[in-house]
């Protein structure tokens, strides 16, 4: 097989297409490493995650408690949380980190005193900026789409809808108690401890949202 | 043909020295790369890189370098031709000290 005919073959093109992908996601953890973007990505997630669940959290004890039986309200309310808390996380995170990148990239410029743009701190300025726009944006949907599954499920006609309501509001407490314990890890403290502490503030606010609704 | 290039070199802390060595190391003609830092300030560093290979391409060292956010302030040293020649001591070089 000559080398034009190997380029084309099926093999060739995976081989290609496994460099190129393996390429990519070296650069990607180069700029992360350049950028120092982890940690702070790691915040985006957690922050936004957790804002996402206590949202969803209140949507769901809010319709208990004036007693919303048509679970299609509860999946539309929720959904539009998730658009809105996802739309908001990607433009805020985008703009204030790309405006936090710009500012370093300008001042390491003039410390220098060369032009940095077509370099790899530029490129990695552009692509952390929509990496945390990612992250700040993804968070919250995936954690409130979780709490919204059983009242999807209510809608094929799996769950009764006070059903949904308990495995959603147990979905809920496990999302945020999981949070809890990823941010136990991170900080290399008892685990348990936060995975209790982000699971007391969803009780809290179960409790207070049951309170309002009796008064 | 370029076979050692020595330069002073301001870059920014990252990408690091390490990813910066890895970086020339790849391009072709090159055999090894050694990059020693000598001054840190807060936001840069000052680096001594040094560079063998049986062929070395300056203009893809400078575009590299470039690409890593990194200037050169100067070029310390070049050895070129078919064998390196070493730098060697002279007695004008001890009167210029006195």
């Amino acid at each position: 097989m000559s080398g034009e005919d190997e380029k084309l073959s099926l093999p060739g093109v995976v081989k290609r297409l496994i460099k190129r992908v393996r390429a990519f996601f070296q650069r990607t953890r180069m700029y992360l490493r350049i950028t120092q973007m982890s940690p702070i990505a790691r915040r985006y997630f957690i922050k936004n995650g957790f804002d996402g669940s206590m949202t969803l959290l209140g949507i769901i004890v809010g319709s208990w408690i004036v007693g919303v039986t048509k679970p299609e309200i509860i999946v539309t309310a929720g959904l539009g949380a998730c658009l809105a808390m996802g739309l908001s996380g990607i433009f805020g995170a985008y703009m204030t980190e790309r405006a936090e990148r710009m500012r370093h990239l300008k001042t390491l410029e003039d410390t220098m005193l060369s032009d940095l743009s077509g370099s790899v701190l530029s490129d990695a300025s552009d692509f952390v900026s929509l990496y945390a726009a990612f992250v700040d944006g993804a968070s919250p949907i995936l954690t409130a789409v979780i709490a919204i599954i059983p009242f999807i499920l209510t809608l094929t006609g799996t769950f009764a809808i006070w059903d949904a309501y308990i495995v959603s509001l147990a979905l809920t407490l496990a999302t945020l108690f999981s949070l809890g314990l990823y941010l136990g890890r991170i900080a290399k403290e008892n685990m348990l401890l936060y995975g209790a502490i982000t699971l007391a503030a969803g009780v809290i606010t179960i409790t207070v949202a049951l309170i309002l609704g009796a008064i | 043909m370029i076979k050692r290039l020595v330069l002073d070199v301001l870059k920014p802390h990252n990408p690091s020295v390490v990813e910066l060595s890895e970086a020339l190391s790849h391009l072709e003609g090159i055999d090894g790369v050694n990059v020693i830092i000598y001054e840190i300030d807060q936001q840069v560093e000052n680096v001594k890189i040094i560079i063998a290979g049986t062929s070395i391409d300056f203009e893809n060292i400078k575009k590299r370098l470039k690409e890593m956010g990194a200037t050169i302030h100067s070029v310390d040293e070049v050895a070129a031709g078919n064998r390196i020649v070493e730098e060697v001591g002279t007695p004008q070089d001890k009167s210029a000290r006195m």
